[in-house]
């Protein structure tokens, strides 16, 4: 069964941010909703580089673990989705995230937050699929419709990979093989306990 | 654990720092010339070896997404799911073991003199009045905070994802809202009692004689006895811990990072436990387990005799006082 | 259980993504998952009440149900041409999808790309026309609008000439609409008409076409997946251009070639380089001759091919001699020991290539440093083959095709000139009376020592440029070399902030009798100056709403559909112009051979008259209908040659990049790689072009011993002209019916008639059949004896740090040029005397973002991407922060050494610039000086973001040979507000 993850190739990554536009448009993601960003490390040294991070679609969760309503659920591909009728906007996934995936519109007062928004790996949520209720909650639902998530297919440089773990961990490592250096599968150890062995 | 973690981070951070101040003088325009940027790349792993966490730039204004990954998240839902639920299960299934098992022994104590029919005023109309706010929020603030951490394993599957979302919700604007009013209630505690709640001597032989509570013999106390005391030390506090700590939490990364949330939470959610163990106690001891302590949260007026058994040197004060007072005058209220 | 939960049955499979067209490796990009199978699962509904949802309903794209049109359009931002795919439902455009059939961007986007539906959302668009009634902004008709505006232009031809109305046209015209404004001004009577190449990458038409004959990206991004080395140097693509990338990084990747980045800035694209050379802005030339010093120093250079191909680099040895290492090192910064490395890997590595953008050329010295940087490929033997190369990444989307229409102040359509030939050309191409064009010119008196002008002399003189225009409205008169001074200002699709020295533009602004802004947004222009009257806001569309070709930096063109209608009340640039040349009253006359459907002229048979004239650069072969076939049959062309294999296409290269010689009939595949010898001319072979005469100083300009494959002619040759066909006999195999066009052309001087004006083709048809190039077989010239400093030499930026160095350095003399003084020399001197470089001691230099481009105001206005920029900063140094006690994100005034000028700006302390120098982004404006400037756009058509432009602070210094303007090495102080 293919499990799907998402694999940054830092050096290939070079902070166009197209991945972060092209999930607004799709998702229509309104401002400060930010599913996915790109950061970079040692900006401005030599060694610099910039990874693209969203939800990584964890193996175990812990999202969901801590989750004090029990509102996610892993898909069979391996996508965590989560329910935002039950989502109560507590916090806790964000604490418990290790890569700052959970976003949560301001609303209400003091610091009180909304339902927690964060990457559905373009698909969709737990709604009938390609519905307009599905659609507004969630954004769209491309897995449904044979595509991959469009911060990836639209990546300027192929950086951002998403697919089946094992797939792209080849392709990942092969590009390593021929080029001869590689920085890592960013996250990989952090959300799969397991690394791309080059 | 965590705590020790983050000492770690913190070190290595002034580590790096220290390098760097000592490397920048040099570096600027000429150390870069001549470099290999991609040989030079980053490496994930040794970045998590140095820091535990890879952090860098983003161009957005929500600076904590900058912080790329930090595992910490794991040892904190360890913390959550694990340690401090069974902390918490412990702490308040075992207080109430206890009260139970103490309840069965030593059964309700009652006044050994019996109800005198004469009182005494206790607690006057502000002091009750502080007492029952903090501890109305505090048993909404408790139940709504328990249910955040026990909610998924007891009442979920009883009433179903759907129900439990909704008094979740309810829950969380309650124990967000409630906070205000038990702030305020501990400031006022505090203000009303802490005359009467700095340890003395007379404490520690109160506390070495049990209280009075496993034998027979009630050791003299003033107003609050040395367990008294110790309640209120813990509310205030406990209290002052819990405000602090939620208070961050209400409003996220207002000046915290994630990892102070998280510690932040820690603390939130142990001191929160604890206190809910120790109230258990309290409330206990306060209602059926003693024979006329509740009235002195209820009318405000409690038995001599009761007064006298526990509070033998409060009553002479008091008495004292009456006799000093001129004629006509009458003790207030 | 609540939640759906998604059974993985039907999609297991699916996800065996990726393809490999995503390893370095292969290049399938078909396979990415496009057709991967991924099933729609039959999955339970859940509807639960909504308790919480963040989005309304209505801004969803697909609407379930709906039918969906797709359509195929091209990138309005940058100049790689990346295929944007719309999807569209009741006329609304609701999606975007990858296009992976494109070679060019094979579905990938950057951010902006990947934002564009958000353009035809249009939140913070125009959306009628305006003006200004005593300085607020009033709804009005677009008749009424057309009329005032033309009665204005009117009224100040009648007063003050022809010559008195600006026009600003844009790199964001599709060819058809710059070609339209271009004839446009032609009919008007002026040549000061001009776009954003005059400060982008004006200089590098100018120096490379000076060199080796046009001024265009000799290959392509594709192609430089075959380089060995390249090196970037004063560019940062991975922001500016970020698909271009993904072809250098492949590129680097599969070949492990070296990437060697030559700039002030650690930038994203350095950061993947192999190589990092940080230089002194504003020291190219030392850096280039530099490397040549050790190339000719060990003998690297390419002997046969400077033999064979290249005229004069012996000139060139003797300047390269005085830039030893030492002295290099002194005044660039370099080690001599990396340069040597650099230049040892640049000659050795080969094939290599050199990249660049507007850090070479938006310079004082621009084009000196484009012709040292060609020199430096010369002496290489690195131009006209594979991986090899002059790779110019231009700016915008059409930046190439607007300077190819001629939108430009010394040029007509397709780099003509301004000579009578040309003028009579294009007025056989339009077939309108030549002496009628003539008549349309100002006669220009006496003045100020200066001769008087008849028509016909004005007439090819060329124009005043955006870099002075506001100098042309506030300088003296007679210091203006034409009729009057600029009066009024027509601009179409342009940024007020993209050109130097704000504080005077501002004043140009209010002192200007009209202005006209025609454009998706209202621009700096709008809101700069307090204006009261005279001022008009017209909505145009973008072109996402229209249809036309654009031609990306490699000079392949390709057609955009139109997505869905203009939305609002714009209307496209074809419309517009023709409503006000039907105002003006010569629309008959210019529309004579252009279908107009209710009001709008047909782009496919615009594009149609381009191909009767464009014989001289090759851009006759582009039929509307060649090219829409190219655009449905995108997946048929190679991704690293770009020619097509099979399909309907088979032979031709993708978007049929200039030259593509003859008529569209006899088929010309494109010519993917300029000069390319290697090749028949008919399969895109090419040579060096002979544009400067035949010989110089008794020495030969044409080629020796070199001619591209399968010529008939194995040596050099000049261009052709009926007269050298005759000598040839090759005159036979003209038709009758070319002859007899050819006859007519020619009228008494049949001989004269050349590739370049024989408007039947049948030269060039025959040339082809010959395997001969048209324009000739020449040596590109390291010595450009026509310009200042026929061999390019460092002269200190005007503004320089380094005023110990501006005695052996200094700038050019102050001339005139191009209708304006130029007094460079005299103000660098005066620097020097004031201790500038004492009071403002960090060297400013500035460039692009990549979530936004140009002036700012449509990718500002986007809020997908004015989200991820939303303050305008100043890159600082930590050593200079820490000095100056400025904290990252702190407020600080930057201010520079005229007019006292200051802009308040966030601090961005960073290593990516070295001590004693900041960067500042161009894209920002909306703020002057500290002060917030919202509340003069007209409301709802602010952009998101404002901030300081850059250029409010930047200075004087102007190349004299394209009046380039210098935004990237000034001086400044920067100080915690």
């Amino acid at each position: 069964m293919a499990r799907v993850k998402f694999l940054c190739d830092a050096d290939r990554c070079i902070e166009c941010n197209a991945c972060v536009t092209a999930c607004k448009n799709e998702n229509e993601v309104p401002w400060g909703i930010n599913r996915r960003r790109v950061v970079t490390i040692n900006d401005g040294k030599p060694g610099e580089r910039s990874v693209s991070m969203a939800c990584m679609h964890c193996t175990d969760a812990p999202c969901a673990a801590v989750c004090p309503v029990d509102c996610f659920l892993t898909t069979a591909d391996g996508v965590v989705v989560h329910n935002k009728d039950l989502c109560i906007g507590c916090g806790y996934c964000f604490y418990a995230c290790p890569f700052g995936a959970p976003q949560y519109p301001k609303v209400g007062n003091f610091g009180s937050r909304g339902k927690m928004d964060k990457c559905t790996y373009c698909a969709g949520g737990p709604e009938a699929d390609l519905t307009l209720a599905e659609y507004s909650k969630y954004g769209a639902n491309r897995l449904a419709e044979g595509k991959l998530p469009i911060c990836a297919e639209m990546c300027s440089t192929k950086s951002l990979l998403a697919g089946d773990g094992e797939i792209i961990a080849q392709i990942y490592k092969e590009r390593v093989l021929k080029r001869g250096y590689g920085s890592g599968a960013w996250g990989w150890q952090t959300a799969y306990r397991e690394t791309v062995a080059i | 654990m965590r705590i020790i973690a983050s000492l770690k981070t913190a070190l290595a951070a002034f580590a790096l720092v220290l390098t760097l101040a000592v490397a920048s003088p040099v570096s600027a325009q000429q150390s870069i010339q001549g470099v290999n940027p991609t040989a030079q790349a980053v490496k994930e792993q040794d970045l998590l070896r140095q820091l535990d966490a890879v952090s860098g730039r983003v161009s957005i204004p929500d600076q904590k997404s900058g912080l790329l990954i930090q595992p910490q998240g794991r040892e904190w839902r360890q913390f959550h799911n694990t340690t401090m639920f069974w902390v918490g299960a412990i702490a308040v299934l075992g207080m109430i073991a206890l009260l139970v098992v103490f309840y069965m022994t030593r059964g309700k104590i009652m006044i050994d003199g019996g109800f005198s029919g004469r009182t005494i005023l206790r607690f006057n109309v502000f002091e009750r009045f502080v007492h029952w706010l903090t501890a109305g929020c505090f048993i909404i603030l408790a139940l709504s905070g328990l249910n955040v951490t026990f909610g998924k394993s007891l009442l979920l599957p009883l009433i179903g994802h759907e129900a439990f979302t909704n008094v979740s919700v309810i829950a969380k604007y309650a124990h967000n809202f409630l906070a205000f009013p038990f702030m305020a209630g501990i400031v006022f505690m505090f203000a009303v009692w802490v005359r009467d709640n700095i340890p003395e001597g007379g404490d520690l032989a109160w506390l070495k004689a049990g209280g009075g509570l496993l034998g027979h013999d009630h050791p003299p106390a003033k107003k609050f006895n040395g367990g008294q005391k110790l309640i209120f030390w813990s509310v205030i506090l406990g209290g002052v811990a819990l405000s602090i700590s939620g208070v961050l939490l209400l409003f996220p990364f207002f000046a915290t990072t994630i990892w102070d949330m998280q510690i932040a939470q820690i603390v939130h959610g142990l001191v929160g436990l604890i206190l809910v163990a120790i109230m258990l106690a309290h409330a206990y001891i306060g209602s059926v387990g003693m024979e006329g302590a509740f009235d002195a949260m209820g009318s405000g007026e409690v038995d001599l005799n009761w007064a006298k058994e526990h509070h033998s040197l409060w009553v002479k004060e008091e008495e004292a006082k009456k006799a000093s007072m001129p004629k006509g005058m009458v003790a207030a209220e | 259980m609540l939640i759906k939960r998604k059974t993985g049955s039907a999609r297991s499979s699916a996800l065996q993504a990726v393809s490999a067209g995503l390893s370095s490796g292969t290049l399938d990009r078909r396979s990415f998952l496009k057709k991967s199978g991924l099933a729609a699962g039959g999955l339970a509904a859940f509807g639960a009440a909504s308790v919480g949802t963040i989005r309304k309903a209505e801004a969803g794209p697909m609407k379930p149900g709906v039918p969906v049109v797709t359509r195929k359009n091209i990138c309005t931002h940058c100049s790689v041409g990346c295929s944007v795919i719309g999807e569209m439902q009741n006329g609304v455009w609701v999606g975007q999808e990858p296009a992976w059939d494109s070679p060019i961007n094979r579905g990938s986007h950057c951010a902006k790309g990947a934002a564009v539906r958000e353009l035809v959302h249009g939140d913070r668009r125009l959306k009628y026309p305006m003006k200004l009634v005593n300085g607020e902004w009033t709804r009005i008709t677009w008749d009424q609008a057309v009329s005032e505006i033309g009665d204005k232009m009117m009224e100040i031809r009648n007063k003050s000439g022809a010559d008195s109305v600006f026009l600003l046209g844009s790199a964001k015209m599709s060819n058809e609409g710059a070609y339209l404004y271009r004839k446009f001004a032609a009919f008007w009577g002026t040549n000061s008409v001009d776009h954003q190449a005059r400060i982008c990458h004006s200089t590098t038409v100018a120096g490379v076409a000076n060199t080796w004959g046009y001024g265009a990206q000799t290959n392509s991004y594709n192609d430089i997946r075959n380089s060995k080395t390249m090196i970037i140097m004063g560019g940062n693509p991975a922001e500016a251009h970020p698909v271009s990338l993904q072809h250098v990084l492949t590129g680097k990747e599969i070949n492990r070639a070296n990437l060697i980045v030559i700039d002030p800035r650690m930038t994203r694209t350095a950061a993947h380089a192999t190589d990092y050379v940080r230089i002194r802005p504003g020291t190219d030339i030392p850096v280039i001759w530099g490397m040549l010093w050790h190339i000719f120093q060990n003998g690297w250079e390419d002997k046969k091919f400077i033999e064979q191909r290249v005229f004069g680099m012996d000139e060139v040895r003797k300047e390269v001699a005085k830039w030893t290492p030492e002295e290099v090192e002194r005044v660039t910064g370099v080690p001599g020991e990396q340069l040597k490395r650099v230049a040892e890997t640049f000659a050795k590595q080969k094939p290599s290539t050199l990249i660049w953008c507007m850090g070479a050329t938006q310079k004082t010295v621009g084009t000196a440093n484009v012709r040292a940087y060609c020199t430096l490929l010369l002496a290489t033997g690195n131009v006209g083959a594979q991986g090899t190369g002059a790779n110019i990444f231009r700016g915008h989307c059409n930046v190439q095709g607007a300077t190819d229409m001629g939108l430009d102040v010394a040029n007509l359509p397709l780099y003509y000139g301004l000579v009578e030939g040309a003028w009579r050309h294009w007025s056989r191409v339009w077939e309108v009376d030549y002496n009628w064009l003539q008549a349309r010119f100002d006669e220009v008196p006496a003045k100020a020592g200066r001769p008087a002008r008849t028509r016909k002399q004005n007439m090819e003189l060329p124009g005043i440029t955006t870099t002075r225009w506001f100098d042309a409205v506030l300088m003296p008169a007679d210091q203006v070399d034409q009729r009057d001074n600029i009066k009024g200002m027509v601009v179409f699709g342009h940024g007020g902030n993209t050109v130097t020295r704000m504080p005077e533009v501002q004043k140009g602004l209010e002192r200007l009798e009209l202005l006209v802004v025609a454009d998706p947004h209202p621009t700096t222009f709008a809101a700069l100056a307090k204006r009261k009257e005279g001022t008009y806001l017209l909505p145009i569309c973008t072109q996402f709403e229209t249809d036309g070709s654009r031609t990306a930096s490699n000079r392949s063109i390709q057609w955009g559909e139109k997505f869905v209608e203009p939305i609002f009340e714009s209307k496209d640039d074809y419309e517009a112009i023709y409503m006000l040349a039907t105002k003006l009253g010569f629309a008959d006359t210019m529309f004579k051979n252009i279908k107009v459907e209710k009001n709008r002229p047909v782009p496919e048979d615009i594009l149609r008259e381009i191909n009767r004239g464009g014989w001289s650069t090759g851009y006759t072969g582009q039929s509307p209908e060649r090219l829409k076939a190219h655009m449905a049959n995108q997946g048929d062309f190679d991704l690293v040659t770009l020619r097509a294999a099979k399909g309907p296409n088979a032979g031709d290269y993708y978007g049929l990049p200039w030259p593509c010689w003859g008529k569209p009939e006899i088929r010309h595949p494109g010519t993917h790689i300029l000069y390319n010898t290697n090749l028949n001319v008919r399969d895109g072979g090419g040579a060096f072009r002979p544009r400067f005469g035949v010989e110089y100083q008794g020495k030969t300009l044409l080629a020796e011993g070199s001619y591209s494959a399968g010529s008939d002619l194995t040596d050099g040759y000049p261009e052709f002209t009926f007269g050298i066909f005759k000598k040839l006999g090759w005159d036979a195999d003209l038709t009758a019916d070319e002859l007899a066009t050819i006859n007519r052309v020619g009228g008494a001087n049949v001989d004269a008639v050349s590739w370049a004006n024989d408007l039947s083709g049948g030269i060039q048809r025959v040339c082809l059949m010959h395997g001969v190039v048209p324009f000739g077989n020449g040596k590109a010239r390291a010595i450009a004896w026509n310009l200042p400093d026929p061999v390019p030499i460092h002269r200190e930026p005007i503004y320089s740090p380094r005023t110990e160095l501006i005695a052996k350095y200094p700038a050019l003399p102050d001339g005139r040029q191009l209708r304006m003084p130029n007094i460079g020399a005299t103000i660098q001197k005066t620097a020097v005397e004031k201790g500038f470089a004492k009071e403002f001691p960090i060297i400013l230099t500035s460039g692009r973002l990549v979530e936004y481009e140009g002036g700012g105001e449509e990718t500002r206005s986007n809020r997908w991407l004015a989200e991820l920029q939303q303050d305008m900063f100043v890159e600082i140094n930590p050593a200079d922060a820490a000095e100056r006690g400025i904290k990252e994100g702190g407020w600080v005034w930057v201010t520079g050494p005229e007019y006292g000028s200051k802009a308040r700006v966030k601090a961005l302390v960073t290593e990516r610039v070295g001590r004693g120098v900041a960067f500042m982004p161009f894209h920002f404006a909306g703020w002057f000086q500290g002060v917030d400037q919202r509340s003069n756009y007209p409301k709802g058509t602010d952009p998101i973001v404002l901030g300081e432009s850059v250029n409010t602070v930047t200075t004087y210094g102007y190349d004299p040979v394209t009046g380039m303007q210098e935004t990237k090495v000034t001086l400044c102080q920067i100080k915690a507000a």
